[in-house]
């Protein structure tokens, strides 16, 4: 009897979990307990963690220094170019009359555990609902796309990562703009193509970069490299499997991006509000200059 | 008030215990067979004390690990109920059966358990490719007797009841 009780309440329960929205902020006041538990859970790998770093030797420091300075060095390299391409980027832009493009803002988060289920790639992460978290907002880390949130906790939010067998993302080939959606496989290495035909001119080694299509991820991230392209002509469709860039399992530190959420047309419209506004303050300025000699007791006057 | 001295506090400590281990991190190869942590603490302290730990403490702690593993809610609350069922529709006999045709008995229920998990986990779309999901009743199985004597110690000295 308590048990037709019990699965009856526990039905219901899933039943409105799934399909309606009722119950997210008792989830998300549940959720509250969720970050002790996991912390406590990962107690013996910080501890660990802690002790090497610890007992770490000095020459392996130093090793570790050099490396670091070494990337830093690359990567500053690559960020002058960056300068100058932006600028060209922009210049270009503002040539087709289109919207600038913005940067993106960022929120750096750190993990904190892990979906105990293996057969489903979530995890946990540090930031919740009280950084301005939202639903859906793409998570990144050093090297391109880690994931989505689907869940946010005060202090806590669940992610969904790229591999895991729900979920697929609008990518692009980098090189030629060819369009595809990347769908993961249970598999932390590998995601697949759906629906690329056996024509498409796609190989071995193309770097897929997030098209942007979905209006869920900023476009032109780095999402995966094509690592193999198998033509079968009993398939109706090329198989095309690839590697996500951004190390899915063994990132520790991620960034949480925030995107503009207007439309194209209202920031192209914005942007050349705030042009026109720009230009006019560039007006007044010259203005009193231009009239600096004729006028020089009155500049509070121009103030008013 | 009187000093009661049946020492409640220490089977939900235990259950505390439990939901810590069911997500604390593991290496890779050991997640897939991660021992049902909740279902062995609950089948102990239902055999040994069924007039205080039943349906509906399982259901309770249940919800709570639904919130910790981001499932649907009721979802592990369902098979908890489920494992406290069979195993107080068994008790009787349970407690007469020596370790190993215990541990028998419980690879069934566990492995039953971990079948409904995998329908409910089907329906809601991410579905295990092998048959891998009866590793953590086995694994179960095979950690009750110790899993038994620890909590037995535990009961006796502090003499829960």
């Amino acid at each position: 009897m308590r048990l037709l009780v019990f699965t009856v309440l526990s039905a219901a329960l899933m039943v409105v979990d799934a399909r309606f929205t009722w119950l997210q902020p008792l989830r998300a006041q549940l959720g509250l307990i969720v970050e002790p538990v996991y912390w406590a859970g990962s107690l013996p790998v910080r501890v660990w963690d802690g002790a090497t770093q610890e007992l770490s030797t000095r020459s392996e420091l130093t090793v570790e220094n050099e490396k670091l300075k070494a990337e830093q060095l690359i990567m500053q390299r690559r960020l002058q170019k960056l300068a100058a391409l932006t600028e060209q980027n922009v210049r270009l832009r503002e040539l087709l009359n289109s919207a600038a493009l913005v940067d993106d803002e960022v929120l750096a988060t750190e993990l904190i555990g892990i979906d105990p289920n293996p057969f489903t790639h979530r995890i946990l992460i540090d930031k919740g609902e009280k950084d301005g978290v939202v639903l859906g907002q793409p998570v990144l880390d050093a090297r391109g796309l880690m994931g989505q949130v689907v869940e946010v906790m005060p202090y806590t939010s669940r992610v969904l990562l790229l591999t895991d067998t729900t979920h697929s993302i609008p990518v692009q080939v980098n090189r030629n703009g060819l369009r595809a959606i990347a769908s993961g496989t249970g598999n932390p290495e590998r995601l697949e193509l759906r629906h690329v035909a056996d024509t498409a001119d796609i190989k071995e080694g193309d770097l897929l970069v997030s098209s942007g299509m979905g209006q869920r991820f900023p476009a032109g991230y780095p999402v995966a490299i094509v690592s193999e392209v198998i033509h079968d002509s009993g398939q109706p469709f090329a198989i095309v499997r690839a590697v996500p860039t951004a190390s899915l399992n063994r990132s520790r530190y991620m960034l949480l991006v925030f995107t503009d959420p207007r439309t194209a047309e209202q920031r192209a419209t914005e942007s050349a509000q705030a042009q026109e506004a720009l230009d006019r303050e560039i007006l007044q300025q010259a203005q009193p200059a231009k009239n600096a000699p004729a006028a020089p007791a009155n500049p509070p006057e121009a103030a008013q | 008030m009187a000093v009661r001295a049946n020492n409640t506090w220490v089977i939900w400590l235990t259950f505390a215990l439990a939901l810590l281990l069911s997500v604390s991190s593991m290496p890779k190869f050991m997640e897939l067979g991660r021992p049902l942590w909740l279902g062995l603490f609950l089948t102990y302290w239902v055999l040994a004390l069924p007039h205080r730990v039943g349906m509906t403490t399982a259901w309770c702690i249940g919800l709570l690990a639904d919130v910790l593993n981001g499932s649907l809610l009721g979802q592990n609350a369902l098979i908890l109920t489920l494992i406290t069922f069979l195993v107080l529709t068994l008790h009787q006999r349970l407690r007469m059966f020596p370790m190993w045709q215990q541990s028998t008995v419980l690879l069934v229920v566990f492995g039953l358990a971990q079948l409904v998990q995998l329908w409910l986990n089907a329906l809601t779309g991410s579905r295990p490719p092998t048959l891998a999901f009866v590793l953590p009743a086995l694994v179960s199985a095979l950690l009750w007797p110790w899993v038994c004597m620890l909590l037995r110690g535990l009961h006796r000295r502090l003499g829960v009841n």
